[in-house]
């Protein structure tokens, strides 16, 4: 990923990045709001799972309770990705360094990815509830590709 | 003995001492802490949601409510054995943290307010299961669920730092 080294770079040099390390309280209000948007966003993802699993919330259709909680899926993803952008920034180069950082990465977009295809199909047609090996393949991939960005962030401060 | 002996006779034992300098105990344990986070409150936050008749509001209270307290129990059961285990091995840094103060009495506060709303207004549900909005006592509670468990959460990440 050498390549990518001069956009790190350049993402540490930033107004944006030298503000939150010049300061003591920006990036644990940015940090606390990273969490609590994980919090939401896994527990969508929890749910949804569950659903496509049939184990809760059966009397409604799939796409009924994705579509309850589709305006707090995409608050979350975009608060994720705001504040995410904010403290990846402001450490830009130990990022760079970090092999969690990278696992992160990749399960980002892959699961940004699916969130644009395998989970918008299950969760806007009738497709899940006539299959059940589609809607449990969904739930799984729900589950590893957004609870593998979550651990992967945890991860960045220990490996 | 007072608390803070309490505290670091704790964090001094065997167990305490070996997790809090584990090479990777003390990751997994903390890790576990924070992803079971969405089995906890990321469940209980849509519990509340309905409560406050904003979310799902044409579903039956008690049917969002069964479907998801389970999982929400289970989630809690996990938080609580790894905050116990996180509280065990570093327990002096703990007593010496006022976020983490904020945090185990907006704890107390979640606990009062979950036990106020099963002892009453819940204990009529029938009455207002399918009703749009719910009756005031049930909002009420919702909110203040919310309210304290991002209170925690945020005391729970600050506790990390020394300000």
């Amino acid at each position: 990923m050498y390549y990518l080294f001069p956009f790190f770079k350049w993402c540490d040099n930033t107004w944006i990045a030298q503000t939150i390390r010049g300061s003591k309280y920006i990036f644990p209000v940015v940090e606390a709001i990273h969490l609590l948007g994980l919090t939401v966003l896994l527990g969508v993802m929890v749910i949804m799972s569950l659903r496509l699993f049939g184990f809760i919330l059966r009397h409604e259709s799939t796409r009924d309770v994705a579509t309850d909680l589709r305006p707090y899926a995409w608050t979350s993803i975009g608060t994720m990705l705001v504040t995410g952008y904010l403290l990846f920034a402001s450490e830009a180069l130990k990022c760079y360094d970090s092999p969690s950082f990278r696992f992160k990465m990749v399960c980002l977009i892959l699961a940004l990815v699916f969130q644009f295809t395998v989970y918008h199909k299950a969760t806007t047609s009738d497709k899940a509830d006539s299959s059940p090996g589609f809607a449990r393949i969904t739930a799984i991939l729900a589950l590893v590709l957004w609870f593998g960005v979550g651990l992967g962030g945890r991860a960045i401060g220990f490996l | 003995m007072s608390l803070l002996e309490i505290c670091q006779w704790l964090q001094d034992t065997q167990f305490g001492t070996s997790l809090r300098e584990s090479i990777w105990m003390f990751p997994i344990v903390e890790g576990t802490h924070v992803m079971a986070l969405s089995l906890s409150v990321g469940t209980l936050l849509w519990m509340d949601l309905r409560l406050t008749g904003t979310f799902m509001k044409t579903q039956p209270m008690s049917k969002v409510s069964s479907s998801v307290l389970p999982w929400t129990l289970a989630g809690f059961a996990i938080m609580t054995i790894t905050g116990l285990l996180l509280f065990w091995c570093q327990a002096v840094k703990a007593y010496n943290s006022i976020f983490f103060k904020m945090k185990v009495a907006m704890l107390f506060l979640a606990a009062v307010n979950a036990i106020a709303y099963h002892s009453t207004i819940y204990l009529r549900m029938d009455e207002w299961d399918k009703a749009i909005p719910p009756p005031r006592r049930a909002r009420w509670a919702g909110w203040c669920s919310i309210m304290l468990w991002i209170g925690i959460i945020i005391c729970g990440r600050t506790m990390a730092y020394n300000f």
